[in-house]
């Protein structure tokens, strides 16, 4: 009786998921229709709807990001080219596009320090797997240490390396997440964006941001949002002009 | 009768002493008998006797008004003299300059009409003063109150101006501070024609005019004319709260002084100023002017140049550029300074004289100013430039202003800095495909350095496949996924340390099994050596001996030592053919002293037995 009732469960959220993921395909589909007839703004309602679903992929922010930049919203276009980039970082339709959209936009960029700029040679989730095998590795070289009576030279060298991987592991996933292309990259998306020196709009202006100018936010307050900005300057930007590169 | 003697002498020199103190006299002097017109000066006139004393009820002078500001007592035994006195103080303020003749006033004491000594007073004109009370500082110095309780001025330190000139301008407010004025609204300077800065108090400071003390606040701002013509800068007005003595006692007659301003005579005779616990003050509140100063404003000169934004002063302009080697559309940030001195209101920020081959962004600026008005300063501005294609320096930027002092316009333009603009990066022009067209290679980068990307680019085509699942921004290190999967090796982990626990314990037991029959064996060995024992008990412990070291001695360990018999201990140390034959003899005839039970009794074991046996078993190793 339990096995049958496990066995109905599972079949109806197969169902319901192959629905879900049928109705994604239907949205995207019409979408790209939309786009090929020239219809860009119908074609943007339709990726932003996969996007508010959830059916994030690398694509579908490409897709998005064209017809953004088909109706001059250069911003937002290359806010979703650099989102389809976080999630496939080699997706080349979306580099060249990004390039595009920045060069139209004269967006500014935020510089990696030096440091940064030799790690990104791995990726956060790359750096995150090479720091738990080599903990886990370390973790067993240490065990057999402990109980075994003739401590092997090999072992103790091997424990010591592996804890150095994981160790610089870390180090290197702190210093990606909260440097340049971290986890409070921001795309500004509004037009004529000035950052201020304080929060208000009458504040003298620090910099003045092109749309698809890449900040890092540093804090929030209220509606306004203090953040690291491209040479090096910081500034106050209204909040409603900027957004998160990562959807959580 | 002696004692009645001494007390008659003591009441006569008492009586006579009575008598002395009984004839009241009378003085009166003035603290000071040069003075100026409006300074005062006191007038003491002390009656020393007893018995009640009735001042003059009211000393009318003209020219001078003296009114009275208190009494004091005393009294005084010295030498078995008492004394009493009273002093009537008032003060005397001279209207005007000349010499004046305070007559011998009647004063009634003890039932004596006494009179006082005349007095003369020399009053001087208050030359170089203004007609207040106020010293003069300039033109602008105006005197606003009954001379010494409070004043206001205005200092303007120019009389030309330009239209949009900022001109500092500097307040005066002075308190006698035993009036303890609380300002209830600032200073504000009225009038048309001209904007106005911020009022800001710059310090306080006490000062002695006319030989009394003020406090004088300062204020400072700025001014600047909105159009050409003469103006009237000020007055300067403002409220403030004083305290003066209320009501007094002493009967006044006489009319109210012009100079008052509080219908209190002059507050400075009242004796709550002397003795503020004698009476109670009160608040009252003032308005404190200036007077106002003219201004003259001129337009400025035609012919300004394209540059100029309307700043007016003298200034000076630095120009940095950073980072001096850059790609082809990578920006620079050029840094303006513009320090000095006027209206960085209308400082704005320097022009391109060329922006060719440059995309220039807006500039932001920002101004650190060095004084509390806002007069002198510097102001900075960042802007950002993109070069399209190769440069050697960046744009030249121009500013200009108005400089009051030389009457003409000066140009500042700044030196060109070198830069380094390197190869292009510019993207290809990659032609629109149409949706659902396959794929092509990702859009090279080509062009060079000297080659603009002025042409328009177009975005590569749409992408018609999605994945089946769903993707995440979330770093692995966040996913539920990734600590789940860590199970995997942590059960591993827990398994390797377990069974590594059991080895090691294993490994314990063996370690103590071993010793037990290591020490069986020696204990064994001594019994065999002490030649005590039955035959039946040496063969026993003999065989038992030779068990346990073949247990011992074998290489796979865990042999139970019941088990093993002759063959397998000669086995195990390789023995021989003889000594194999020995020690089948020892198990033989351990086995037979064990189970026939026909040796019981005494029969013993000969020495060389024993020694055979102890040789066989020391051997075995």
């Amino acid at each position: 009786m339990k096995a049958r009732a496990f066995q109905i469960a599972f079949l109806f959220c197969a169902l319901a998921t192959s629905s879900v993921l049928g109705q994604a395909d239907v949205e995207f589909a019409k979408a790209n229709q939309e786009y090929a007839q020239g219809h860009f703004k119908e074609a943007i309602s339709g990726y932003e709807t996969l996007v508010r679903a959830g059916q994030w992929s690398a694509n579908v922010f490409y897709d998005l990001g064209n017809a953004y930049f088909r109706t001059g919203d250069f911003g937002r276009a290359v806010l979703n080219y650099e989102r389809a980039l976080v999630l496939e970082p080699h997706h080349p339709e979306a580099t060249a596009n990004l390039q595009i959209a920045r060069d139209e936009a004269h967006a500014l960029e935020l510089q990696p320090g030096r440091l940064e700029r030799y790690l990104e040679f791995a990726s956060v989730n790359q750096y995150t797997v090479t720091a738990a095998v080599a903990f886990w590795i370390a973790a067993f070289c240490l065990a057999a240490l402990v109980f075994t009576r003739r401590r092997s030279r090999a072992t103790l060298t091997l424990l010591l390396v592996m804890l150095l991987i994981s160790a610089g592991g870390i180090v290197s996933i702190w210093q990606l997440e909260r440097g340049s292309k971290g986890s409070a990259l921001a795309v500004v998306t509004g037009k004529d964006v000035q950052a201020r020196l304080a929060t208000a709009d009458t504040a003298n202006s620090v910099l003045a941001l092109p749309p698809g100018s890449e900040v890092k936010i540093l804090s929030t307050r209220g509606d306004w949002i203090y953040a690291a900005l491209p040479n090096n300057l910081r500034g106050w930007i209204p909040a409603k002009n900027a957004e998160r590169m990562r959807l959580l | 009768m002696g004692r009645a003697f001494l007390i008659g002498t003591v009441a006569a020199i008492l009586a006579v002493s009575s008598t002395f103190a009984d004839s009241p006299n009378v003085t009166a002097v003035l603290s000071n008998s040069e003075v100026a017109v409006g300074e005062t000066v006191e007038l003491q006139i002390k009656v020393t006797g007893p018995g009640d004393a009735r001042p003059p009820e009211e000393i009318s002078i003209d020219g001078l008004e003296i009114h009275a500001t208190g009494t004091s007592r005393q009294f005084e035994i010295h030498n078995f003299t008492t004394n009493s006195s009273v002093t009537y103080n008032y003060t005397v303020l001279p209207l005007q300059a000349g010499r004046f003749t305070i007559p011998p006033q009647t004063v009634r004491a003890g039932g004596k009409l006494l009179k006082t000594p005349e007095l003369i007073l020399n009053v001087a004109d208050s030359a170089g003063r203004s007609s207040g009370a106020r010293p003069s500082r300039g033109a602008q110095s105006q005197p606003v109150s009954a001379r010494d309780l409070l004043f206001a001025e205005l200092i303007v330190p120019k009389k030309v101006a330009y239209v949009g000139e900022i001109v500092p301008v500097q307040i005066r407010m002075g308190f006698d501070p035993r009036i303890r004025p609380r300002l209830i609204e600032p200073p504000e300077i009225t009038g048309q024609g001209f904007t106005a800065q911020k009022l800001q108090q710059s310090g306080q400071t006490t000062e002695t005019l006319n030989g009394r003390p003020y406090d004088v606040v300062t204020y400072k701002t700025a001014i600047a004319a909105a159009r050409a013509g003469k103006f009237e800068i000020g007055p300067v007005t403002a409220k403030a709260q004083v305290i003066v003595p209320r009501a007094r006692s002493a009967p006044r007659s006489r009319g109210r002084s012009p100079f008052d301003l509080f219908d209190l005579d002059d507050p400075f005779s009242d004796p709550f100023f002397s003795n503020p616990f004698a009476k109670m003050g009160e608040r009252r509140e003032v308005e404190i002017k200036s007077e106002p100063v003219a201004l003259e404003v001129k337009p400025l000169p035609p012919n300004a140049p394209p540059s100029f934004s309307g700043a007016i002063g003298n200034f000076a302009m630095t120009t940095d550029a950073k980072p001096k080697s850059v790609q082809v559309g990578d920006p620079i940030t050029v840094t303006t300074t513009i320090s000095g001195r006027g209206n960085f209101d209308r400082v704005n920020a320097p022009v391109v004289e060329d922006e060719r081959g440059w995309h220039k962004y807006p500039p932001s600026s920002k101004f650190k100013q060095d004084d509390e008005v806002g007069i002198s300063g510097t102001k900075t501005f960042d802007t950002v430039f993109s070069p399209n294609e190769k440069k050697q320096t960046v744009p030249v930027l121009a500013f200009s202003y108005f400089d009051p002092a030389k009457e003409q316009y000066v140009a500042l333009r700044s030196e060109p800095i070198a830069i380094s603009v390197q190869g292009g990066v510019a993207a290809a022009n990659v032609p629109s495909a149409q949706p659902g067209s396959p794929p092509p290679a990702a859009a090279s980068r080509v062009g060079s350095a000297t080659q603009p990307t002025t042409k328009p680019q177009d975005i590569l085509y749409q992408l018609t496949d999605r994945p089946a699942t769903a993707e995440s921004f979330a770093p692995l290190y966040t996913r539920p996924i990734f600590w789940t999967a860590q199970l995997v090796p942590f059960l591993a982990l827990i398994a390797f340390v377990g069974w590594k626990i059991r080895q090691t314990r294993i490994g314990n037991r063996e370690a103590r099994r071993i010793a037990a029959l290591q020490h069986e064996a020696a204990e064994l060995m001594h019994k065999l050596r002490r030649n005590a024992a039955s035959p039946r008990e040496y063969y026993a412990e003999a065989s038992r001996v030779v068990r346990v070291k073949t247990a011992l001695a074998s290489r796979s360990g865990g042999i139970d030592p019941n088990a093993v018999d002759a063959e397998t201990a000669a086995d195990t140390f390789k023995l021989n053919s003889d000594s194999r034959d020995q020690l089948r003899r020892l198990f033989e005839q351990s086995d037979e002293w064990q189970y026939s039970g026909a040796h019981n009794g005494g029969t013993t074991i000969s020495p060389e037995n024993r020694r055979e046996v102890l040789g066989l078993i020391e051997n075995l190793k």
